[in-house]
């Protein structure tokens, strides 16, 4: 095969360019294409196979998976978009792969054309090309500025689920069980990174007066949201929130002194708090002994991990299992169907295209010089990162059971929209600063960090760092 | 239109399916990380690493997930209580766990106890001696899990605890080529199967127990207990009534009772330890702490009352006489002269008040001592006569004759033909242990178990009969044979039986006369 090899750093200006650049997007979505195509074909087999009759629209999902990966593969030529396409094609897997496991678990059922589940998909891949036309170009910036709209937005949020919402099996859920505090993933990594970007030099010098200006209230927003994840007994999404702004702070500022502090206030809320949720320490007993009440407390994650011991190494395929004994499979529990019909190997090739999405992710990050961009980036892979780690570790019994969902792959239309979101925003970051500025913008920040020093203090006074290169 | 597939035909599709669908991922994998490369951010400025670390912490935090998710999803069959949850509860029927052919349940001498059984592409487990061995075996049902051996050795009998490299690599054909029917390892006892079926149809349907072992390596020969459960018939209302009156209790190893004077063994060997050597004088009359208690007499004072005479009593004896004749006066006093302090040691010494692990979870408890408070001196004497607040199970009272039997050492028990013999404690020293032995002998020669004396094998042992709440006395007979080079300890607990003499000495006899037709007496 033709492998051009890009010999100009400039933005395609015109189609032909773009064409020519996007070149691997285009032969990795075909493969996506056709692995998730091999894999409808296992599903639909094993369900013929079982005696159910052939119907020409079953093939609907495959069909709008197929679009939506041209739409989006043509979208993004025609924008001239010059951002990642690794992130974009390893996105397009994951995406794939969570449909077809929905597929295969019921969950999408073509033969009801108003189910509003069947239209998600291509839903959330035109958000994801939304955000990332609309905000590349370095327009993305102009997201800081919303600084106390995403703090008021994360909190309203939760504050009107608090009200109206409605108790299912423990937490909150908004009407029709939709969860909009998965939006908290988004709204509250920028609030931090416009946040962090506007007193970096405070929160990384803790100089006279950075306490008021600074730090004071951050820890009052934190308190107030944690507050009301609490009493939602979103323990999961407190913790993936609170591992994030660790993550977040510590990139924004390069003092240890916040991953320091922040574990140990960590260690301190998280002991507290089992103390208070009884649903917390029921989920601790469950995973310390599991065998102690097998029936019980203990069913879900013993049916999923026998449905894995019974896929083994390879599985019998997409369709050959019965993840129908796992209580609820589909949703917080999709990984163990995987493991039970793909087997291990299968879950390994799963973690390994979810650590290539981290590491891509990472990798924009470590090319982006703005602190906005940078910190975005690494809050919503903080995001994702951990709350895959969560999942995986609660099905497999590393860790407790949390009951969150697997970015991409679970059932449940916000989690997947708002990975979505997260992944334009992303997108919109790896195109770069806006063309002509990229010189001034790319003010590497290791130059930055020197700038922070006190020798530079004065000369930095009244510089407000978090409006970027282009204020100064 | 309907279009159905066959299902020869599909098998093949679905396995091409299958192999191409984890080759296409495979290839997209390797362009993704070959076309790295072409598709870096050039536009960008030049990458500094800055979250190599974060991302390698990341990468091993997954691995090792990956790593813990293998435990179970591959190696899950060591994971005993996960293959019998599974075995019980998993309805998914291409699971290995269902098809696992366990190893069978052997004897010393390779007859079969349990083993399992093809049917309809099930398997079943079948007891063909039902309730006989269940003590010891116990059951492995999918509804209602396991005990006994079947839980003890389910890894082994699942074929899994794989001891050399040839072992791991049938391991590894299995998990690669999904093996659906892995088949177990056999699990050899020391039981001897005879033995024990002798042992249960001698009690006779009366509640009892009965306990044989190797005196020299622990190796338990017989442990029956009845009432028993049949293992292949098991129902609900088995399991309501859990308290001791339970087919499913096993008296051997659990069952708590009076030893009444059985205990003597226990007490001489105190009195010997600290260098009792004197006589006691011994009324017909009885004994007794203060005058508000009932005396303490002995078995010949009520034997002569019965008949209408008048027992002169034993008068002046020795400790040696005082074990033959089994004197209660002599025992009672013995008790109140050594103390609360030397109880107390004694209890340490002689390992009551415990529970020992044999296997897994299988064990077995010692026995029962209430502290005593210091000046009740009247339980002391109860308790030197084996009554009172003292209880003992029959596995105990077997190990205390062999460690007399054995230079004062006693050996930890074992059921499992290859695990490792062990000493458990010493009981007493080996002096004393020697006098305590001939003490032993000489109460089958000339004391209370002159009826079982026998010229084919010389015994030595010492009766019990065990007042109690319930009713009757329970009938006891605890030593060893033969007399010159021990070989086997033997106990045996008929509850409600009587006198010990009468009811459980023949038992005790006869079973260690055939044990040595069968080759157990070396």
């Amino acid at each position: 095969m033709k492998r051009p090899r890009p010999k100009t750093v400039k933005r395609p200006t015109t189609l032909a360019e773009a064409w020519a650049l996007r070149w691997p997007e285009r032969h990795l979505l075909l493969l996506c294409g056709l692995a998730i195509a091999l894999g409808f074909m296992m599903v639909l087999g094993s369900g013929y196979a079982g005696g159910r009759a052939f119907n020409p629209v079953d093939l609907l999902p495959l069909g709008m998976y197929g679009g939506c990966l041209i739409a989006m593969h043509l979208v993004l030529v025609t924008a001239r978009f010059h951002g990642d396409q690794i992130l974009l094609s390893t996105l397009a897997f994951l995406a794939g792969f969570g449909l077809l496991a929905q597929y295969r678990m019921g969950t999408l059922d073509p033969s009801n054309l108003t189910a509003p589940g069947l239209y998600l998909l291509p839903a959330g891949i035109v958000l994801m090309l939304t955000i990332c036309v609309g905000l590349m170009r370095g327009r993305y910036a102009r997201l800081s500025s919303g600084l106390w709209l995403w703090g008021a937005v994360s909190l309203a949020l939760l504050a009107i689920l608090l009200v109206f919402g409605q108790r299912y099996r423990g937490a909150f859920y908004g009407a029709g069980l939709i969860t909009p505090t998965e939006l908290l993933k988004v709204t509250v990594v920028l609030f931090l990174a416009s946040f962090i970007d506007r007193y970096a030099k405070a929160l990384a010098n803790w100089d006279k007066g950075f306490f008021l200006r600074a730090l004071l209230p951050l820890i009052a927003f934190w308190v107030v949201l944690s507050g009301l994840l609490l009493l939602q007994r979103d323990l999961g999404m407190f913790f993936i929130l609170g591992m994030t702004l660790l993550a977040m702070l510590f990139v924004g500022t390069q003092r240890r002194r916040y991953l320091v502090l922040g574990t140990l206030a960590a260690t301190a809320v998280g002991y507290l708090v089992l103390g208070f949720f009884a649903h917390g320490q029921r989920r601790i007993q469950a995973w310390l002994s599991p065998f102690e009440d097998p029936t019980g407390t203990s069913w879900q994650i013993l049916q999923g991990l026998s449905g894995m011991y019974s896929g083994g190494l390879w599985g019998a395929g997409f369709g050959e299992g019965n993840p129908e004994y796992t209580p609820i499979a589909q949703s917080d529990f999709i990984y163990s169907v995987i493991g039970e019909e793909l087997g291990f190997v299968g879950c390994t090739l799963l973690v390994v295209f979810f650590l290539i999405f981290f590491a891509r992710g990472l990798g924009v990050a470590d090319q982006t010089r703005s602190l906005f961009g940078r910190l975005v980036c690494v809050g919503l892979i903080c995001v994702l990162a951990t709350q895959t780690f969560l999942n995986l570790g609660g099905v497999t019994k590393l860790i407790p059971l949390t009951g969150i969902t697997l970015p991409f792959i679970s059932h449940g239309g916000s989690s997947l929209i708002t990975g979505f979101i997260s992944l334009g925003l992303i997108l919109a970051i790896s195109e770069g600063p806006a063309s002509g500025q990229s010189k001034r913008q790319s003010t590497p920040l290791s130059t930055r960090s020197i700038s922070l020093a006190p020798q530079n203090k004065r000369a930095n006074r009244g510089t407000r760092l978090g409006r970027g290169a282009s204020a100064r | 239109m309907n279009l159905l597939l066959d299902p020869a035909v599909w098998s093949a599709v679905r396995l091409a399916l299958h192999v191409a669908f984890f080759l296409a991922i495979f290839f997209l994998l390797k362009e993704l990380l070959g076309l790295r490369d072409f598709a870096r951010l050039r536009h960008l400025p030049k990458p500094k690493g800055a979250f190599r670390i974060p991302f390698i912490i990341l990468s091993l935090a997954f691995c090792a997930l990956l790593v813990y998710q293998a435990t179970w999803q591959l190696t899950g069959v060591y994971r005993p209580r996960f293959i019998s949850f599974m075995q019980s509860h998993d309805r998914r029927d291409f699971n290995p766990a269902h098809r696992i052919e366990r190893g069978r349940i052997l004897d010393r001498r390779g007859e079969v106890l349990a083993y399992t059984r093809q049917a309809q592409g099930k398997v079943e487990r079948v007891y063909p001696d039902g309730p006989i061995f269940a003590p010891v075996v116990g059951y492995s049902q999918p509804r209602f899990g396991a005990t006994g051996m079947e839980a003890v050795g389910s890894v082994y009998l699942n074929g899994g605890d794989p001891g050399n490299l040839a072992e791991w690599g049938e391991l590894g054909r299995q998990i690669v080529a999904r093996d659906k029917r892995p088949r177990g390892k056999d699990l050899v006892l020391t039981l001897d199967a005879e033995l024990q079926r002798m042992a249960v149809e001698r009690l006779a349907g009366r509640h009892g127990a009965v306990v044989v072992l190797n005196l020299r390596n622990g190796a338990i020969r017989v442990l029956a207990s009845v009432p028993s459960y049949d293992p292949g018939k098991l129902g609900p209302d088995l399991f309501v009534n859990s308290s001791a009156e339970s087919a499913l209790f096993n008296r051997a190893t659990q069952g708590l009772y009076p030893p009444g004077s059985t205990f003597k063994i226990a007490i001489a060997a105190m009195a010997l330890e600290r260098g009792f050597q004197g006589t006691l004088d011994c009324p017909a009359d009885g004994f007794t702490t203060s005058p508000s208690n009932r005396k303490i007499r002995d078995h010949q004072y009520y034997a002569a009352r019965r008949q209408g005479t008048r027992w002169r009593g034993f008068g002046r004896i020795g400790l040696e006489q005082a074990f033959v004749q089994s004197s209660n006066v002599f025992f009672a006093q013995l008790g109140v002269l050594q103390g609360h302090e030397a109880f107390n040691a004694m209890a340490q010494q002689l390992y009551l008040n415990r529970q020992i692990l044999l296997h897994g979870g299988f064990s077995m408890r010692t026995g029962k001592l209430a502290q005593l408070a210091e000046p009740d001196h009247d339980s002391l004497a109860q308790l030197a006569i084996g009554q009172g607040r003292l209880l003992v199970t029959p596995v105990y009272m077997a190990m205390l004759a062999g460690a007399v039997a054995n230079q004062g050492v006693a050996m930890r028990p074992r059921l499992i033909g290859r695990s490792s013999v062990a000493p458990l404690a010493r009981f007493m020293t080996s002096a004393s242990a020697e006098q305590l032995a001939g003490m032993m002998r000489g109460v089958v020669t000339e004391g209370t178990a002159r009826g079982i004396a026998d010229v084919r094998l010389a015994l030595a042992g010492k009766t019990g009969t065990a007042q109690n709440a319930q009713g009757d006395a329970h009938s006891w007979f605890v030593g060893f044979a033969p007399a010159e080079r021990p070989a086997l300890a033997v106990a045996v607990l008929v509850e409600q039986g009587g006198y010990g003499s009468v009811v459980a000495a023949p038992i005790a006899r006869d079973l260690l006369i055939r044990a040595q037709a069968l080759g157990l007496v070396p």
